[in-house]
């Protein structure tokens, strides 16, 4: 029954969203930035002779998805709870059989889905590669994993800060300055010269996590980290909705 | 707190602060199992705060109430998807309120009710304002609840739309316990059986609507125009008849004066009154009574 509440819920979400042109927008700004990405690290491999293709393509493609997805996932989750909030749905949510959490998580994995729909547009990038003899299918295979980790780390903090406006805007920008503000935190960190402190605090972003991956490493903690990172903001989104109550 | 059978919904002692405001203090009420009762009061009065209590919305800071059944909720806004089709809204309202009930018929019977069946399959966001206040209130019935509450359902409608709102309410009377609140007095007089006046969040009075005008009607208001009339009569007045109150106006061209009577009495005192103005000293030109409606109750209550 639990899932299967949610199932309606992200039914509804997904259709929605389909309907929207956001989602086809995002995309295909998505699409057009990778595909030139993809071909200029394809053009440059030709001069890197001594670099392998995931050296030359894979993996800086990889680094620089990640790094597109912390500008489309706040543009993506936005409108999450903002909207519904805005034209008061939000409530009828809340007054359901629906528990809160069964509305975060299916708010999260209609997000997720919507992610997963832009990513399936780079599978081309290895399939055209698999032409040319490429055949490290493990360590796409870890960074798409990675992507998926981070991407989902990402909307966590888009919803939660879609639960604290009615104003998309507000809420992208904040999710935005959340994301990039934890990123910039370990250049300030490293500037302090103390080790442990640097090292705890590069723990702490989700960067640092993604470099394993995209190298075709999958650390346990990395795991770890991403489960805790999702359950934390989970549960601060849950807070935030609870609070409507008081 | 005790449930009775032929109560819907029992209110004691509820609170609600906000730092610095108090939305509702100490109020109580209850509203009949059956019956049409009507929620009365300036904006701002806490008659919002109330229902969205009563639905769970938020919590009451203290007090307590009971709600003897499910409840439909149509809120201010009515809460409504602007991208979906009137049935496919209908339908995602049902099976996240009532997973167990998961049959098309209780949306289409729904919509028959309401008369949305022409549009189902029309955007919500497509709708004029009338028809979307009727998605709302067909979203407050789909999961058939005893109880409905709605938040002022005619607000911001044309004429036309509001008499389909009320035709609306009155055919859901015979089958569920209804707790609206509204500004139209009119609809409350043609509508209810119960009413409940808050101001300030605070009860003013709640009760059975006739009572509270049978209550009205032993206070009379006489309105009367008048060529001559000073202290002296009034003195004069007051002691004879035993009046509430005398108050008198000298127009500005000092020709007429206009009088304002109040009284607790029975009607016979209007004869009496009109004869005792009709005097040669007084010269009694035009002399009426104000009915005490509820628009009258209202204007006295919240002042």
């Amino acid at each position: 029954m639990y899932i299967k509440q949610i199932k309606v819920l992200v039914k509804k979400e997904l259709k929605d969203s389909f309907l929207s042109p956001l989602i086809y927008i995002l995309t295909g700004l998505f699409c057009f930035m990778m595909g030139w990405l993809f071909f200029n690290y394809l053009m440059q491999a030709k001069t890197l002779t001594t670099a392998t293709m995931t050296q030359a393509v894979i993996t800086p493609i990889f680094g620089n998805m990640n790094f597109i997805f912390v500008f489309l996932c706040p543009l993506l989750t936005m409108r999450t709870f903002a909207e519904e909030r805005k034209q008061s749905t939000l409530d009828l949510l809340l007054r359901s059989r629906l528990s809160e959490m069964q509305i975060i998580i299916g708010k999260f994995i209609s997000n997720a889905v919507l992610i997963l729909f832009m990513l399936s547009f780079t599978f081309i990038f290895p399939l055209i590669l698999a032409f040319s003899g490429y055949s490290d299918w493990g360590v796409v295979g870890s960074s798409y994993l990675g992507v998926l980790l981070s991407v989902m780390a990402y909307l966590s903090v888009g919803l939660f800060c879609s639960s604290l406006t009615d104003n998309q805007i507000v809420a992208s920008l904040l999710t935005f300055c959340i994301l990039l503000g934890s990123m910039l935190m370990v250049i300030t960190v490293n500037a302090t010269n103390n080790y442990l402190l640097a090292l705890i605090v590069q723990y702490l972003t989700v960067p640092f996590h993604y470099e394993g991956f995209v190298k075709g490493v999958v650390h346990s903690y990395s795991l770890v980290y991403f489960a805790s990172y999702l359950a934390f903001f989970f549960l601060l989104t849950l807070k935030s909705l609870q609070s409507r109550k008081w | 707190m005790e449930l009775r059978s032929d109560i819907a919904i029992d209110i004691k002692n509820l609170s609600k602060s906000y730092p610095g405001r108090v939305a509702l203090s100490d109020i109580s009420f209850s509203v009949k199992k059956g019956s049409v009762h009507g929620f009365l009061g300036p904006n701002g009065a806490g008659k919002s705060t109330t229902m969205k209590i009563l639905s769970g919305l938020i919590r009451e800071s203290s007090g307590e109430f009971i709600v003897n059944g499910k409840i439909g909720f149509l809120p201010e806004h009515p809460p409504l998807y602007p991208n979906m089709s009137v049935q496919d809204y209908l339908q995602f309202v049902l099976a996240i309120y009532s997973p167990h009930q998961q049959n098309k018929q209780s949306v289409i019977d729904v919509m028959e009710k309401t008369g949305l069946s022409h549009v189902a399959d029309r955007l919500i966001g497509n709708l004029s304002k009338g028809y979307q206040q009727r998605v709302g209130i067909a979203q407050a019935l789909v999961h058939s609840p005893e109880i409905i509450i709605l938040d002022e359902p005619t607000v911001g409608l044309d004429p036309a739309a509001i008499a389909d709102i009320r035709t609306l309410i009155t055919k859901l009377k015979k089958d569920h316990t209804i707790l609206f609140s509204t500004h139209q007095l009119h609809d409350v007089e043609l509508l209810c059986s119960d009413i409940t006046l808050i101001n300030h969040g605070k009860i003013v009075v709640s009760g059975p609507l006739e009572t509270i005008l049978e209550n009205l009607k032993t206070r009379m208001t006489i309105h009367a125009r008048v060529v001559n009339f000073g202290e002296a009569e009034k003195k004069k007045m007051m002691s004879q008849f035993h009046l509430e109150s005398v108050d008198f106006t000298n127009d500005q061209e000092k020709k007429n004066v206009f009088l304002k009577i109040t009284a607790n009495a029975p009607d016979s005192l209007k004869k009496e009154l009109s004869h005792f103005l009709a005097a040669d000293s007084i010269g009694l030109l035009e002399f009426g009574e104000v009915r005490l409606d509820l628009e009258e109750l209202f204007k006295q209550m919240i002042h």
